[in-house]
């Protein structure tokens, strides 16, 4: 159902030529890739360390101990140290590391004291650190990418839930519909963010933090399904109403076949057309549930957390905030260019009277 | 009062949970309470009386003819006087508090808020107090009073001039009355219920102004126990039922104080204003005239920190706490400008204290922390020199033991376990960690990780924790951090569900270490022992106890059953010792920092008296000794407008620097 026909080529032709959209989806998509191999961007661990003429990979392989490079430690090796200490050794040894050499975990003070460093090229940390000298571009990057990665899993779950509830409340209407309609009224009514706390103040403490992440994901998709299926149903019952279905119903497609065959395609322009934002609002959730505290688990890098430490130092360390807003606005700036774009290539009026 | 509050002020913090809706309910509690006020006007008086003569133990009534002949009377005048003859009174002292107080009760469910030291415990008032100097009594609402060792009295005479702020004179029915609320279940206090029941034994009352009271134990601070005591005002809780709490939510009892709280003041959720009575009994008094100065101490809510600090930079309020580096470094470095103008003066002060024991708690009933060897190794894979020097800046010190500050009771010579990782990892490897996984966390021969929940209620404290995080990889510990609400994170320990948690108990000027609370094996588990003294295999933790770390050995309880009953000082002093050493041994508690000193920010309008402030106190505020200079502070606003400047100040008092 989601193969090129003629027509969703046109509009993908449209798409193209909204300038403004189209280099924002190709920025974004430009982006992504770079967060799919971040580990060869901005990592503590060094892309390749030669060491007594062997090669070594650390980036994505098992930890190596510091003995492995000849070193008097056994735990991790500090890469950027190992770097300094070969070419103090001038043995042949050589590191290379990723342009930016830090994780979004740890500290790195090089006066030995814990505070927010501005932004220092000869220190590599290009956007300077927040206050526990950690590296800002790095918990950026990372927190970019569990921010978009968070928003596309919610939009996804989302829609499966909205999508087929939504079709299945207009497409078979009546009672069902009536008592779904009612349930979706009182659970919509309850607050989201005092769940969210209450549900959070309940769960022991020993649960891994990636858990603790999709429990969050869980909770904000419990409590956002029910916008998608207003929508859904709306556009179900204004299709089912038209001729083909009842042609279709009439050489006996099964409700399944109606649903996903028929009408799923000729709604489909409104699933599109909302996706981008369901991704800002998705985006924007979990930045300000990090900003209050209640979101992703410390020390996960986020966007909402360096946005709270930017405000909290306002004054002595604007580096911080100005990163993290910058970021975010790029951020949904790009997001909403692409929503606006598909939605005028998706939008029938521009070229079809039909209604 | 200030002896029972640390372990008051962690009880009462459950009771927040428990009464949060309560703030809206005033309206129809004032109602109420006028239906009842007709209705049982007499009802608590005839309550009370019967309480006096069913307890005829406790409650004496005897005449002055009565009294020992012997008896030495002291009121300690040789003390120096606290505060500065250069102190003027007037002006408007401006502060800020996070949380609009949830009630104006001094006991029952959340009284004990950030309000609370404005409404009792730096303003209010008991029979003595004691000296920040010397730690010597000297006298409040008693005139003079005389110690009884032998017998555990302490007789007091009362000073006659002394009133309440409504006008009625303080006279022995209020000490007596005192017993009779302190007791009663109406407060919903268990804690004071426990208190006043347990440590004394009796009060006669000799005349109006005479009175004894009688502990259960002669410790050494038992003279103190005796006129460490707060009157209650017998006239304003005439209606004593179980709507105590809702009754007296918003009512300002009657204060023996210097400053009130009036009704036009109280704006609910905005601001709060205390004012000094211009009449207090006790204004010519010895060691009071001097402090409580300013006339009004205005108190707007401000819930965000950065938000309280920032007013400070503008003015709006007068003083602002740098104990954080972050503040005193960053927010407020030396170089700034209205420091180097002048305007803002900063000040650190060096001071002796009990120290609040600020490290990791280890819950030795959870799996795998049960285990001396791990616990000893996470003691050498915590790197607290580097939180003190990265984090604090070398500002604070490391804490030795969890009774540090306690002068001869705290251990002269133990040590903290250092950070060593080849230790921690031979201490690993003893209980079976002796691998590293692909991430370089230890792995047992099981495949378990050595992995444990850090968890803490203190989020200006998250950075320390990340430390600690980092650092402990290196020894191939795994901490988990989890940064709760202040709330939140003191039921877990309460619940005693955290594995690892960071975390202080409030410390209060005490003579001696309290041992009970943390180490005696009831507040572990119920039944820790058999009969014969070995562990009872199905015993069940105990939770809303200050036991933290489970810990629970017999010979423990036996020491603290010792140091209980010892009335001796020497023999407690070896006992404190003793149960320091086998604490230590035990490795259940990992101490951490404390700080030294306390250091504020303040703008040069708030005066304080030559020393700045005393070898004992907590905080620049507590003894109110500081007074608002009206005339400087225009001229400082005017010469900030003008660009005019002033010397700066600032200033490191270390004349008790330890």
């Amino acid at each position: 159902m989601f193969s090129l026909n003629p027509q969703t080529r046109k509009k993908l032709q449209r798409f193209r030529k909204i300038k403004r959209g189209y280099y924002s989806f190709l920025l974004l998509a430009g982006l992504g890739v770079l967060l799919a191999f971040g580990e060869l961007l901005i990592n503590s661990r060094a892309l390749i360390v030669s060491y007594q003429g062997q090669l070594y990979f650390p980036t994505y392989s098992d930890f190596h101990p510091g003995t492995d490079f000849g070193l008097d430690y056994a735990y991790e090796t500090n890469y950027r140290e190992l770097q300094v200490h070969f070419r103090q050794q001038d043995e042949g040894n050589w590191v290379l590391l990723p342009l930016v050499p830090y994780n979004p975990y740890e500290n790195h003070a090089p006066g030995g004291i814990f505070r927010p460093l501005p932004p220092n090229a000869a220190e590599q940390h290009y956007l300077g650190t927040d206050t526990t000298s950690r590296d800002i571009l790095a918990r950026l990057f990372y927190g970019t990418r569990i921010a978009l990665v968070f928003a596309l899993l919610f939009t996804a779950c989302v829609y499966v839930i909205g999508i087929t509830i939504g079709c299945a409340m207009g497409y078979f209407g009546g009672v069902f519909d009536l008592i779904l309609q009612r349930i979706i009224e009182i659970w919509s009514n309850v607050p989201f963010l005092y769940m969210v706390i209450i549900i959070f103040s309940v769960i022991p403490s020993s649960v891994a933090v990636t858990t603790r992440i999709g429990i969050l994901l869980l909770v904000m998709v419990l409590f956002s399904w029910t916008g998608m299926t207003y929508y859904m149903r709306t556009e179900t019952y204004k299709e089912k109403s038209r001729d083909y279905i009842a042609s279709a119903r009439v050489i006996g497609a099964s409700n399944a076949r109606i649903i996903f065959r028929h009408i799923m395609p000729n709604v489909l322009s409104t699933l599109v057309t909302f996706m981008p934002f369901t991704i800002v609002a998705a985006i924007s959730a979990i930045t300000a549930l990090d900003f209050l505290g209640f979101g992703l688990p410390a020390p996960t890098p986020s966007l909402g957390e360096l946005l709270k430490q930017g405000t909290a130092n306002l004054r002595t360390a604007p580096w911080i905030v100005i990163s993290a807003f910058g970021t975010l606005v790029a951020l949904l700036t790009l997001v909403t260019f692409i929503g606006e774009a598909i939605r005028e290539s998706f939008d029938p009026r521009t070229f079809s009277v039909y209604r | 009062m200030k002896k029972p509050l640390s372990t008051l002020f962690l009880a009462s913090l459950i009771l927040l949970l428990g009464g949060c809706g309560q703030a809206e309910n005033d309206g129809a509690g004032e109602a109420t309470s006028a239906a009842a006020e007709t209705a049982t006007a007499a009802g608590v008086d005839a309550e009370v009386e019967a309480y006096y003569a069913a307890n005829p133990d406790f409650f004496g009534f005897k005449t002055p003819a009565d009294l020992p002949p012997d008896l030495e009377w002291t009121s300690n005048e040789h003390l120096p006087e606290i505060g500065s003859p250069e102190a003027r009174k007037g002006g408007t002292q401006y502060g800020a508090l996070q949380d609009f107080p949830r009630t104006l009760r001094t006991v029952g469910p959340d009284s004990n808020g950030g309000f609370r030291p404005f409404l009792l415990d730096d303003v209010g008032m008991t029979l003595a107090h004691v000296h920040p100097e010397t730690l010597e009594l000297y006298p409040g609402l008693a005139e003079s009073w005389a110690v009884d060792w032998e017998n555990q009295t302490v007789y007091t005479r009362l000073d006659p001039a002394a009133t309440w702020s409504d006008g009625e004179p303080i006279t022995a029915d209020d000490y007596l009355f005192m017993f009779w609320f302190y007791r009663s279940p109406y407060i919903m206090a268990p804690w004071y219920n426990n208190f006043y029941s347990t440590k004394y034994t009796n009060i006669t009352r000799y005349d109006d102004h005479t009175i004894s009271i009688s502990m259960a134990e002669r410790k050494p601070d038992m003279d103190e126990l005796g006129v460490l005591l707060r009157p209650v005002p017998r006239h304003f809780y005439r209606q004593m039922d179980d709507d105590f709490s809702e009754r007296y939510q918003w009512e300002f009892e009657p204060t023996p104080g210097p400053y009130i709280v009036r009704d036009q003041d109280i704006r609910k959720g905005r601001s709060i204003a205390l004012t000094r009575l211009e009449n207090w009994w006790a204004r010519d008094k010895k060691h009071w005239r001097y402090r409580f100065n300013p006339d009004r101490i205005q108190l707007s809510i401000i819930r965000d920190a950065a938000k309280m600090f920032e007013a400070f930079k503008r003015g709006d309020i007068d003083q602002f706490g740098l104990g954080l580096a972050e503040y005193w470094y960053e927010k407020l470095p030396d170089s700034d400008p209205d420091v180097q103008a002048g305007y803002i003066h900063k000040t650190v002060f060096h001071n002796q204290r009990p120290r609040p024991p600020f490290g990791l708690w280890i819950n030795t009933a959870q799996p795998l922390l049960d285990n001396r060897d791990i616990r000893v190794g996470i003691a050498h894979a915590t790197n607290w020199d580097m939180v003190i020097e990265n984090f604090f800046r070398g500002d604070n010190e490391r804490l030795d033991t969890a009774n540090d500050g306690f002068g001869e009771f705290s251990h002269p010579t133990l040590k903290a376990r250092e950070f060593d990782i080849a230790r921690a990892q031979e201490h690993f490897a003893r209980a079976g960690f002796n691998r590293r996984g692909a991430d370089g966390i230890l792995v047992n021969e099981a495949g378990q990780k050595l992995s444990f929940n850090l968890s803490t209620g203190y989020e200006t404290m998250r950075d320390v924790l990340t430390i600690l995080r980092q650092e402990a990889a290196k020894a191939g510990l795994d901490l988990r951090l989890e940064v709760l609400d202040g709330t939140v994170g003191w039921k877990q320990v309460q619940e005693k569900q955290h594995e690892i948690s960071f975390l202080a108990f409030g410390r209060f000027l005490e003579k001696y270490p309290r041992f009970w609370e943390h180490y005696h094996s009831d507040n572990a588990w119920d039944r820790a022992f058999l009969e014969d003294g070995s562990v009872n295999p199905e015993r069940q933790p105990k939770t809303q106890t200050n036991n933290l770390e489970a810990f629970a050995l017999l010979e423990m309880d036996q020491l603290i059953e010792r140091y209980r009953a010892s009335s001796e000082r020497e023999e407690m002093i070896a006992l404190s010792h003793q149960m320091i050493a086998l604490h230590h041994d035990h490795a259940s508690f990992i101490p951490g920092f404390y700080q030294g000193f306390f250091r504020v920010g303040h703008w040069r309008w708030v005066r304080y008296p030559e020393g700045f402030s005393y070898k004992h106190s907590d905080g620049p505020g507590e003894l109110f000794v500081h007074w608002i200079d009206s005339e400087m502070k225009e001229e400082t606003l005017a010469a900030r407008r003008s660009g005019k400047t002033f010397e700066p100040s600032i200033t490191v008092y270390d004349q008790w620097a330890e």
